[in-house]
C-alpha cells in the first residue's frame, strides 16, 4: 500500500515541521489558551475560534493552524471540565458526559471523572492521528458516499439511541425527544426559506442556538433546582467531603479500557462524515456501554465507564472531523468552515491539493494534533486538583458566578440580547423538568438531530422525485433503518421487557 | 452541526473592539474632509467570520485602517440570509465611522427574496465602491457525460427534470445563477437546496447531485484538481485562474452575466466630502497591484466604479434577479 511506504518520511516531515521552537509555541499557546476559554461557561470551540481568529493572521500558514488545531482540542477539553464539575456541556458532544460526569463529580469522584476524560481522550486522539496518517484520503472518498438518504437513516437511528439516555422513565424521555424535535424546527426552512416558530423575530431567523437550550436547560435549570435544597442538604457537601481520591483506581481503569477503544472506533467512524459526527460518536457510544455493562442500572448514577467511551468518541470524533476538512477542503462542522477560513486568509486555497502542494503544512499540522493532545495531558492532569477544589467555592460564590459567565458566553455567541432572554426561559424550563424528573439529554440530543434528519429526509425525497424506497435501495441507509428497527423491537418487544426495564428504567433514578 | 453554521462571528467583533481601543496610530490628518475619522471605523460583515465576503472586507479594511489613519474594526453580524447585519448598517449613525461591505445578497437578493426586509438598499444606503467580485463557476460531477456547455444542455434536454443541482440554499446566489441559465437554455434541472456552499460542493463531488453553479472561490480548487469539470463560467469574460473554460456567454448565450460583486456603503446620510474621501482611498486600495494579486488568491477580481454608476448597477441588478426569483416563486418569510 502506498500509504504505508510514504507514511514514514510524511511524518518525518511533519515532526521536523511540527517540533521547531516556534510551532511548539504555538501549539502550547493554542492547548493553553484553549483550555482557559473552554472552562467557561457557555463558550464551545466555535466561538472560542471565531474569537482567537483575527489573533492568527499575522502568524505564518503553518503556526496559524498549529495553534488554531490547539484551540480546538483545548476547548474540547476544557469543555468536558465544566460537563463534569458542574453540569455545563460547551457543545452539543458533551452532553453525554454530563450525566454520568456531574453524577460522578456529586458522588465525590471528579477527579477520576476528570482524569479518565483526559486519558480517554489523550488515546482517541492518538489513534486519530494515526488514522489520518494513514487512511486520510481513503477515509474521505468514503464519507463522500453520503448523501441525503444515509444521512437520514443515520439520524433515525441516532434519534431513537438518544431514547437510551435516559434513565428514568421511558415514556419521559420519548416526551422530551419530541419536544426537542419540536423546538428543533424554529428557524428557517432550508427548502422554502420560510420561517417557522419566529414570532416575526430575526433573531430566531437561524433557529435556537445550541448554548443557548444547553446552558438553560443543563445550567440555570440545576443551580435553581439546588438553590432549592438549600445549603445543608444540597450535594455540594458530597462534593467535598467525600472526594477520596483525585485520581482513578486500578478498578476504574480496568472498567474503562473496553469503554476506549469501542469509543474510539465509533468516534473514528462517525468522525469523517460531515455533520453530526462528535455528538452522535458521544451519544452511540453512551449506549453501546450501557447495553454492554453488567451493571447498566449504575448509568445515569455516575459510571465511569459513561465518561470513559463518549469522552473517547467525542475526541476520536472531533480529531477525524480533519480529515474531509483536510484532504477535501469540505468543512465538517462551523469550527472547521472557520479553520478553513484561516487557511484562506493565509492565502492558501484548501481543496485536494494541499497535501501534494504544501506536505509541511498538512503533515505538520497532523505531528501537531498527536504533541497538542499530548500536551493537553500534561496539562490538565496536574489541574484537575486545582479543578476539584474549585468546587469547594461556596454557592453563595460560585453560582452567580456561573450565572455571569454563562450570560456573556451566550450573549458573546451571537451579539444578540434575545439570546440571554431565551436562556432565562430554557432556564426556568430546565426547572421544572428537574421537579417533574425529565432528563434534558434526549431532548437536547433529538432537538440537534431533528433538524438535520428533517433537512436530509426532504432533500432525499426530492432528489428521488418523491419515492421513499431510496432509503432501503440504497446499501448503507438500508444497513442503518435495519439497525434503528432492530433497536425498535429490542425496546417493544415485551419479552425483552425485562431486560429494557433493566437498561432503560430506574425508578427515582434521580 | 446545522444552527452552528451561522457561527459565532460577533464575538470577534467585540474582541476587535477591544483592540480598537488601543492608541491607533494617529496619523496626521490633512484638513480637507474635516479630519475624518475621528475614532476607529466600524465595518459591519453581515456573515460570518471566515467566510468569502469576511475575508474581502478584512484584507480591504486592514489597508483603508492604514490610509485613514484609524483601525478599522470588522464587525460580523451574520445570520438570516446577510440582513440581521445589514439592517444594523442601515441604522447606524451616518457620519462615516460606520461602513458595511455589501453584497449581491445583501442589497438585491435579500431584498428581492424576503417578503419582509427592515431596510432599502437604494433609499437607505449610499453607495461608495466597488471593490471586488467574484464569478460563478458551472461545475458537473465528472461521472456526467458532458465536456461542455452544450452537451450539458442536450444532456438535460434528452431528460426534462431528470438531472438536480445543488445551491448553498434557497434564495441563494447560486439557486439563482443556475435558474438564470435554466431559462436562457430552456433546461429543467430541478434544484436541491444545501445549507452552505462546503456541504452543496460535497454533494456534487459525492456524486449525489450533478451541477453546481457554484462560486470560484469555494469550487475552483476542486476544479483544478481534476475532481470536478469545470464547463462554463458566468462572467462577460474568462477568468485567468481558468483560460480554457469558456464563459457561458461565448456558449451559446450572449448577454449572460452573473458574478457575486462586493461594494463599500454607507447609512443614508453621510456626508458628502466623507464618502469622496472613501471612494478615493477604496478605489486606490482596491487597484494597487498587491491587492489585487492578493483578490486573485482568493477567486475574485478587483473592481472599481462611483457611487452614480454603483446606482445603476444595483437597478439594473435588482431588475435581473427579480425577474428569475418571481419566475422562480421564490419568497422567503
Amino acid at each position: 500500500m502506498e500509504s504505508f511506504t510514504s507514511l514514514l518520511p510524511n511524518l518525518a516531515l511533519g515532526f521536523q515541521t511540527a517540533v521547531s521552537l516556534q510551532n511548539l509555541t504555538y501549539c502550547f499557546i493554542g492547548v493553553f489558551v484553549g483550555t482557559l476559554v473552554g472552562v467557561l461557561p457557555g463558550i464551545g470551540p466555535l466561538a472560542a475560534i471565531a474569537m482567537l481568529l483575527p489573533a492568527t493572521f499575522n502568524l505564518p500558514p503553518v503556526g496559524a493552524l498549529i495553534m488554531l488545531a490547539g484551540i480546538y482540542y483545548g476547548t474540547q477539553y476544557g469543555g468536558s471540565t465544566t460537563s463534569i464539575l458542574v453540569n455545563l456541556p460547551g457543545e452539543s458532544a458533551s452532553v453525554v458526559t454530563c450525566i454520568d460526569g456531574y453524577q460522578m463529580a456529586k458522588n465525590g469522584r471528579a477527579g477520576p471523572a476528570l482524569a479518565i476524560a483526559a486519558i480517554g481522550s489523550f488515546f482517541a486522539g492518538t489513534v486519530g492521528t494515526i488514522l489520518i496518517a494513514l487512511f486520510g484520503p481513503p477515509l474521505a472518498e468514503i464519507a463522500l458516499k453520503f448523501g441525503a438518504p444515509e444521512y437520514f437513516s443515520l439520524m433515525s437511528m441516532g434519534l431513537i439511541a438518544s431514547a437510551v439516555l435516559a434513565s428514568g422513565s421511558m415514556m419521559k424521555a420519548i416526551a422530551m425527544i419530541f419536544l426537542g424535535l419540536l423546538f428543533g424546527i424554529v428557524g428557517t426552512d432550508v427548502n422554502s426559506g420560510m420561517s417557522r416558530f419566529t414570532f416575526g423575530m430575526s433573531g430566531l431567523a437561524d433557529g435556537l442556538s445550541f448554548v443557548v437550550v444547553a446552558m438553560g436547560l443543563f445550567g440555570f435549570g440545576e443551580i435553581l433546582s439546588n438553590l432549592e435544597k438549600g445549603q445543608e442538604v444540597s450535594s455540594r457537601e458530597l462534593l467535598t467531603k467525600k472526594i477520596d481520591h483525585l485520581y482513578p483506581t486500578w478498578q476504574d481503569l480496568k472498567l474503562s479500557i473496553g469503554p476506549i477503544l469501542r469509543g474510539t472506533s465509533i468516534g473514528a467512524f462517525f468522525g469523517t462524515l460531515p455533520g453530526a459526527g462528535p455528538t452522535i460518536s458521544a451519544f452511540s457510544s453512551y449506549a453501546l456501554e450501557k447495553k454492554m455493562a453488567k451493571h447498566p442500572e449504575e448509568f445515569g448514577k455516575g459510571a465511569i465507564q459513561g465518561v470513559a467511551g463518549p469522552e473517547a468518541a467525542n475526541n476520536a470524533a472531533a480529531q477525524c472531523a480533519f480529515i474531509p476538512t483536510l484532504t477535501l477542503g469540505i468543512p465538517g462542522s462551523g469550527t472547521m468552515a472557520l479553520i478553513l477560513g484561516a487557511l484562506t486568509i493565509q492565502g492558501i486555497a484548501p481543496g485536494p491539493q494541499v497535501m501534494t502542494q504544501r506536505p509541511e503544512l498538512f503533515w505538520g499540522l497532523i505531528a501537531s494534533m498527536w504533541i497538542g493532545n499530548a500536551m493537553l495531558v500534561i496539562l490538565n492532569l496536574p489541574l484537575i486538583g486545582l479543578w476539584v477544589k474549585l468546587l469547594s467555592v461556596p454557592y453563595r460564590i460560585l453560582f452567580p458566578s456561573i450565572m455571569v459567565f454563562m450570560a456573556i458566553g451566550v450573549y458573546s455567541v451571537n451579539n444578540l440580547d434575545l439570546d440571554i432572554y431565551m436562556t432565562v426561559f430554557f432556564g426556568l424550563m430546565g426547572y421544572v423538568f428537574v421537579k417533574l424528573k425529565c432528563e434534558p439529554a434526549p431532548l437536547i440530543l433529538a432537538f440537534v438531530l431533528g433538524p438535520l434528519m428533517e433537512e436530509n429526509l426532504r432533500r432525499a425525497l426530492l432528489i428521488s422525485r418523491g419515492d421513499p424506497t431510496v432509503f432501503f435501495t440504497r446499501p448503507i441507509s438500508a444497513v442503518f433503518l435495519g439497525l434503528t428497527i432492530l433497536l425498535l423491537v429490542v425496546m417493544i418487544l415485551p419479552n425483552i421487557r425485562k431486560k429494557r426495564d433493566v437498561a432503560f428504567r430506574e425508578p427515582d433514578a434521580a | 452541526m446545522v444552527m452552528q453554521n451561522k457561527v459565532a462571528g460577533a464575538v470577534m467583533g467585540a474582541l476587535l473592539a477591544a483592540a480598537g481601543l488601543m492608541p491607533a496610530s494617529a496619523g496626521a490628518q490633512a484638513a480637507g474632509a474635516q479630519a475624518y475619522p475621528t475614532k476607529p471605523i466600524r465595518l459591519i460583515v453581515a456573515f460570518p467570520a471566515g467566510g468569502s465576503t469576511d475575508i474581502i472586507a478584512r484584507l480591504v479594511g486592514q489597508r483603508l485602517g492604514e490610509k485613514l489613519g484609524q483601525q478599522v474594526i470588522v464587525d460580523n453580524r451574520g445570520g438570516a440570509g446577510g440582513t440581521i447585519g445589514t439592517e444594523i448598517a442601515a441604522q447606524a449613525t451616518p457620519d462615516g465611522h460606520t461602513l458595511t461591505m455589501g453584497t449581491t445578497s445583501t442589497h438585491v437578493i435579500a431584498p428581492a427574496a424576503y417578503a419582509k426586509v427592515n431596510y432599502d438598499p437604494v433609499k437607505d444606503f449610499e453607495p461608495i465602491t466597488l471593490v471586488a467580485s467574484t464569478p460563478y463557476l458551472l461545475v458537473l460531477n465528472p461521472g456526467v457525460k458532458a465536456n461542455n456547455l452544450k452537451e450539458f444542455v442536450a444532456l438535460a434536454k434528452s431528460q426534462p427534470g431528470k438531472l438536480n443541482f445543488a445551491s448553498a440554499g434557497t434564495g441563494s446566489t447560486t439557486q439563482l445563477a443556475m435558474e438564470m441559465l435554466n431559462r436562457a437554455a430552456g433546461m429543467d434541472i430541478v434544484h436541491i437546496p444545501y445549507n452552505g456552499n462546503g456541504p452543496a460542493g460535497a454533494a456534487v463531488l459525492g456524486g449525489q447531485v450533478q451541477a453546481l453553479f457554484g462560486s470560484m472561490p469555494a469550487v475552483l480548487p476542486h476544479a483544478q484538481a481534476g475532481r470536478l469539470r469545470a464547463i462554463a463560467v458566468g462572467t462577460s469574460k474568462r477568468s485567468p485562474a481558468l483560460p480554457n473554460v469558456p464563459t457561458v456567454a461565448e456558449s451559446g448565450y450572449p448577454g449572460f452575466e452573473v458574478s457575486l460583486w462586493l461594494g463599500f456603503f454607507a447609512p443614508k446620510g453621510t456626508p458628502k466630502p466623507v464618502l469622496a474621501k472613501l471612494q478615493t482611498e477604496l478605489t486606490a486600495i482596491a487597484n494597487s497591484p498587491d491587492m489585487k494579486a492578493q483578490f486573485e488568491k482568493n477567486g475574485a477580481s478587483a473592481v472599481t466604479n462611483t457611487p452614480a454608476e454603483m446606482g445603476q448597477l444595483m437597478k439594473s441588478e435588482l431588475d435581473k434577479y427579480g425577474k428569475v426569483i418571481k419566475a422562480a416563486g421564490i419568497v422567503l418569510k
